[in-house]
């Protein structure tokens, strides 16, 4: 017995740096941003009484809660979009590429700039989506308009444009894990079984990924509802998401109005992950 | 040709049509950026390019430009190599204290987890108002390195988890049986075994770190990191100096993943003999 | 068309980039026959299974099924079925939407799909599983859901990829008779891959012997174990020993061959004899060999003891002849006093059992 108690304790040891971290910098953080969110008074004090006033507030005000819609409107047309196109990439990836280093040269392709800063890659999108930018450009050269559009920066076509690059191989990659792990021998069985390739992939391999694709879209919509900087960049003054709005309140003084914003923006990601996670059971299908 | 085969190469060239062209269009806006980067004195932030040069690379340099992005630069790349320290540090800790599936392991597990989860902006607001409280002062060596690490551990902590999980547990337990301590044991067999994880996590550590801003944004008092003082930009003029830094930037995360990646191939081959 | 074979592989070849899987394969498969491909690993038997049912393409020569030249079908037209090593259970379906599963992509009525659902899991006895998933089912129950998965559409032939390779050594006895009597109930052909000789031996009409992508010998078990037609398949054949030499003469329907331990006198093959100085080897069973040669036994050999195993009903002796080689010896428990290790003693053999081999073929 006492071994194992001694590797017990060590345990806790060895884990409490990482625990305190993550209650001291994110937890209590976290809980008192929403603590602030009922404060009554404006002054900062712990003392403040507590109302639910801010949130009627939010509620009340048509711009404010437009943006939320459209930040969830966002985050849905983002999730549309990256799912298809990453199982789509996933797909070719891992069924189509048989040879190692055209596997390796595609994966190196897709990986580098979605490594590179996020920043970056934001500042990279706006000489494209200008009206002097590069798609007008090519636009006019090829004859398909003969004035500029204006309809790409500050627009959400644009950011939607922009985030398509931005967060499409986060759908990518679990669906490239979990179609991995589908052995070769399950869609020939049911090739066997007079299934054409079309119903192979209906009934065999996309249910076999559907826990991939739910951890994807999770991924994308927290990232997409978090986004703040493509909608600065990209959307100008004029396009606001959630992040914007909490960025504008905090600048401007507002910190309970912020705090409400904020809290109303974890309930909602927490209710999408919730949702996506009743689409399938991730731990029962993820079990072999 | 088989009819159903033809239909079959169809299907890998649509899908391999989707993939090339998803591929220029990560890349393009990257390599237009740093074509504009060498535009003339005169150019501008689109086509059509004035002239070839390195006036913008010359402009950063410039007594001004450098007073304005030498320091955060330093600051960013000595908060990254903290992070990546760090993060090491606590994600083999962390791991290793998962292995023995102590009390509470699995809340541990998801709390660690959290920090992926939470919206980066939030996490540093909250960590402003928290310093507000307190009286205490925000700067980027306390509360922009706390809140950065709250990012970065979850993904050292995950490749540690993956490493250990394939990690053979009999070769510890062989060494256990030739007197070796715990101790020893760890720092003589486990550790080399599983340093490619760790260089791993520290990469995890350095990179995301070195990247991130959104939890920066209140985190951080006066003294800004380099992607704050990018960020600032967004709000003013573009100016094509804005992308000689987006360039080289760039090409120093390049070098480091390409550093890193070296380190971590020398370190499997060197365990491999 | 009754009198068609099932299956005809007519000089089939099967190439990957530069390496050749199959070589100019022909072979026949009779209504109702069980048929095993038998072979080491990267034989090409398994490739040969997989183009009989389309999951690879034929570079060369033709398939038939029911004398209908197929290759240009994909596999979910042709009348087939296959079973995996691993069985290929689909991890998200219950057993009996599993089962259901090849009628349904053949859309059949669901009146239908349900009788013969009902009807199959009864008839493999899965019924009592029916609602759960394949990873609740042991090894052996996996087996019988494959099975009755692939034999609900009733197809003419059952491909079977090495089926009782991933069971525990204990069930599979009982799986292979099991697998043997629902073949001859429903009279329908099995293609059986198997690397291990005596599955092979057991179970198959007729065992196809193959190596290098090439089939070396068909015959019934009898053939291959007594009669190998090439020194490969004597070599492959437990309990076989085989002698390389070169011809002495050729003597009427006999050779003599001298080998590095003696000269012996082996049958001719049909055909050509082989011209003195060729290069040529035979083989003779370990069970033919006696330790009390007689005056019928021309062939003899001094050998000296080195191991002997208890098998129950026989006894495997193990003997090294002069130049260090081994030769083996079997003979039924009950016979004959044990020989010692070490003990030196004369062995023998008719003539009449000794094989000759055909030439090795050039590989091409």
């Amino acid at each position: 017995m006492s071994p194992l108690r001694e590797r017990a304790a060590v345990s806790y040891v060895l884990a409490a740096p990482g625990g305190l971290w993550m209650l001291v910098a994110l937890v209590a953080p976290t809980l008192f941003i929403a603590w602030v969110s009922f404060w009554a008074s404006r002054t900062f004090a712990l003392s403040n009484a507590l109302t639910l006033a801010n949130y009627v507030k939010f509620f009340t005000r048509p711009a404010y809660v437009r943006v939320l819609g459209d930040t969830v409107e966002q985050a849905i047309v983002m999730m549309l979009i990256t799912g298809v196109i990453g199982y789509a990439i996933a797909y070719f990836l891992v069924v189509h590429v048989r040879r190692p280093a055209f596997q390796l040269a595609l994966f190196l392709l897709l990986v580098v700039p979605f490594w590179t800063s996020a920043l970056i890659r934001t500042i990279a999108w706006i000489p494209f989506l200008g009206v002097n930018g590069v798609i007008n450009q090519a636009l006019l050269l090829l004859g398909i308009v003969d004035r500029p559009v204006e309809a790409f920066l500050f627009t959400r076509t644009g950011i939607t444009l922009a985030q398509t690059s931005f967060y499409t191989l986060l759908a990518t990659g679990p669906v490239v894990y979990t179609l991995r792990n589908i052995p070769r021998s399950l869609p020939e069985a049911a090739q066997c079984l007079h299934a054409t390739p079309l119903r192979v992939f209906w009934r065999i391999v996309f249910p076999l990924t559907l826990p991939g694709v739910v951890i994807g879209q999770i991924l994308v919509f927290l990232n997409v509802m978090a986004d703040f900087a493509t909608a600065q960049a990209i959307g100008g003054h004029k396009l606001a998401f959630l992040g914007n709005l909490v960025i504008l309140l905090y600048e401007s003084g507002q910190l309970t109005f912020a705090a409400v914003v904020g809290v109303l923006l974890m309930i909602a990601m927490l209710l999408g992950v919730a949702v996506l996670l009743k689409v399938v059971d991730i731990r029962r299908l993820g079990a072999p | 040709m088989i009819p159903w085969r033809v239909r079959q190469r169809l299907v890998a060239a649509t899908l391999g049509t989707v993939v090339g062209l998803f591929l220029l269009y990560q890349w393009l806006p990257l390599l237009i950026m740093a074509v504009l980067s060498f535009t003339g004195p005169e150019g501008g932030t689109t086509f059509p390019m004035r002239g070839v040069s390195l006036h913008w690379y010359g402009e950063l340099f410039r007594v001004q430009m450098i007073d304005d992005f030498k320091p955060p630069m330093a600051r960013s790349v000595a908060l990254a190599l903290a992070c990546s320290i760090t993060t090491a540090t606590l994600s083999v800790a962390a791991a290793q204290a998962m292995r023995a599936r102590f009390r509470g392991s699995g809340v541990y597990f998801y709390l660690i987890l959290l920090g992926v989860m939470a919206p980066g902006l939030l996490v540093g607001f909250g960590v402003a108002l928290l310093a507000r409280m307190f009286g205490l002062g925000l700067a980027w060596y306390s509360s922009t390195f706390a809140v950065h690490i709250v990012w970065t551990l979850p993904f050292g902590f995950l490749t540690m988890l993956a490493v250990f999980n394939r990690f053979d547990r009999r070769l510890e337990e062989a060494a256990l049986t030739l007197r070796a301590t715990r101790w020893t044991t760890f720092w003589r067999i486990t550790f080399p075994l599983v340093l490619p994880g760790v260089i791993g996590a520290g990469l995890f550590g350095f990179t995301l770190s070195y990247d991130e801003f959104a939890r920066s944004l209140f985190a951080t008092g006066p003294e800004q990191t380099l992607p704050l003082v990018i960020y600032a930009q967004f709000d003013r003029q573009l100016q094509p100096t804005l992308y000689a830094i987006g360039t080289m930037t760039t090409i120093v995360s390049l070098g480091a993943v390409t550093v890193f990646a070296l380190l971590f191939r020398l370190v499997k081959r060197r365990n491999r003999i | 068309m009754a009198d068609r074979p099932d299956l005809e592989l007519i000089g089939v070849t099967k190439r990957f980039g530069a390496f050749t899987a199959v070589r100019d394969v022909s072979l026949a498969v009779e209504h109702g026959q069980f048929v095993c491909l038998l072979g080491p690993s990267g034989c090409g038997k398994t490739t040969t299974l997989r183009m009989i049912a389309g999951l690879e393409e034929v570079d060369a020569g033709e398939i038939r099924i029911a004398g209908v030249r197929v290759n240009e079908r994909p596999p979910w037209q042709r009348d087939i079925a296959m079973m995996f090593q691993d069985f290929a259970l689909f991890p998200h379906m219950t057993v009996a939407r599993q089962v259901a599963f090849g009628l349904e992509m053949l859309r059949r009525p669901a009146a239908e799909i349900r009788r013969r659902v009902a009807e199959t899991l009864g008839a493999f006895d899965i019924a009592a599983f029916a609602d759960r998933k394949p990873d609740t089912l042991s090894g052996g129950q996996k087996q019988r859901v494959a099975l009755a998965r692939a034999l609900i559409t009733e197809p003419r032939i059952l491909l079977l990829d090495e089926p009782i390779g991933s069971l525990d050594f204990s069930l599979r006895e009982a799986v292979m008779l099991e697998l043997r009597d629902v073949q001859r109930r429903l009279g329908i052909s099995f293609v059986w891959v198997t690397h291990d000789q005596n599955e092979a031996f057991s179970l198959g009409d007729r065992v196809v012997v193959m190596t290098h992508a090439r089939i070396e010998q068909v015959g019934t078990p009898e053939d291959i174990a007594e009669r190998p037609r090439t020194r490969f398949v004597a070599t492959f054949v437990q309990g076989t020993n085989v002698f390389d030499g070169t011809v002495e003469r050729a003597e009427g329907d006999h050779v003599r061959v001298r080998t590095a331990t003696g000269s012996f006198v082996v049958p001719a093959r049909d055909g050509r004899p082989p011209d003195p100085g060729e290069a040529v080897s035979f083989s003779v069973r370990a069970a033919l060999v006696t330790a009390q040669p007689g005056a019928e036994h021309v062939n003899q050999v001094g050998a000296v003891c080195h191991a002997v195993e208890y098998l129950g009903a026989i006894r495997r002796y193990d003997f090294r002849l002069v130049d260090g080689r081994s030769l083996k010896l079997e003979e039924f428990t009950g016979r004959g006093r044990r020989i010692a290790e070490g003990e030196a003693i004369t062995l023998g053999w008719r003539v009449e059992d000794g094989v000759l081999h055909a030439p090795a073929e050039a590989p091409a």
